[in-house]
């Protein structure tokens, strides 16, 4: 993993945001990885790209999660996370959910997250040209 | 014409090596043309989908010319040099493959007109090059095949 601090700004040429929410954890291995891989795609694009991650979806960014999250076609989800952090997505996640639902504290979740709550979200959904759920 | 674990790195030209990124980029009458490596092609395996920055487009350095999908892997081509886009691939933009089949000919992604020419100087060629290559196709376990899955 590079050093957060080094990774690309999200890049927003177009002018357009989009935002993602994931609400499916670990629970669900099929799920997890096309919301990572859309938003990679996305960002490569140059549309500003954000997943929010809430109920049970945060525990897909606890360090060392994706790496134990098989996926059919081989390998593992750390390779969709690193790829989405790589072309700049944004990574928030939940506050509630995160301690209430997921039983985590903020220092179990990798670095280039972000813990916001239920208002900023609120922001977010009305700031985006699309949202879209998974 | 240099093999490295079965990767050709042709010798005749300049190497953007950085994160995901392993372009070429060629020199010819003052334009560029830029393209993917052969390791590139063959860790990402079979492209999909190229969409490149139409024609007329300035980009700085380290910003995207270009979108790439495969199966598993879905990111941007980065400008290697800041220019101005002056031809784009059509031909690979309606075959994609051919960045896997031919990355160092047919399969070259756009030509541009660079805007500092100076900042040829920052890419890597020759034995640098290589070490670079080296290290990256141990790394991330590459096996180069034209025809990737």
């Amino acid at each position: 993993m590079s050093d957060p601090s080094s990774l690309p700004t999200p890049p927003d040429p177009t002018g357009k945001r989009v935002l993602m929410i994931i609400t499916t954890g670990p629970d669900e291995p099929d799920k997890s990885y096309a919301p990572f891989f859309t938003a990679a795609l996305m960002a490569a694009m140059e549309i500003e790209t954000t997943m929010f991650f809430m109920v049970h979806a945060p525990e897909l960014l606890k360090k060392g999660a994706a790496e134990k999250i098989p996926l059919k076609q081989g390998g593992s989800l750390k390779h969709f996370v690193d790829m989405a952090i790589e072309n700049g997505v944004r990574l928030l996640a939940c506050a509630e959910s995160i301690r209430d639902l997921c039983g985590l504290q903020p220092e179990d979740l990798l670095p280039e997250v972000k813990i916001i709550g239920a208002p900023t979200m609120a922001d977010l959904v009305l700031d985006a040209d699309a949202v879209l759920s998974f | 014409m240099a093999t490295i674990f079965g990767c050709e790195i042709p010798e005749d030209r300049y190497y953007y090596i950085e994160r995901s990124q392993m372009t070429w980029v060629k020199v010819e009458d003052g334009r560029v043309t830029i393209g993917a490596t052969d390791p590139a092609q063959a860790r990402a395996g079979r492209i999909l989908f190229l969409r490149v920055k139409p024609v007329g487009t300035v980009r700085e350095r380290g910003r995207p010319i270009a979108t790439v999908e495969s199966g598993k892997w879905a990111g941007p081509i980065i400008a290697p040099i800041g220019g101005t886009i002056n031809e784009v691939n059509t031909e690979a933009e309606k075959e994609p493959s051919l960045l896997n089949s031919d990355p160092y000919g047919r399969g070259w992604v756009a030509r541009m007109t660079p805007s500092a020419p100076e900042e040829l100087a920052l890419l890597l060629s020759g034995e640098a090059a290589l070490a670079k290559f080296r290290e990256v196709i141990v790394r991330d376990q590459i096996h180069c095949d034209r025809n990737p899955p």
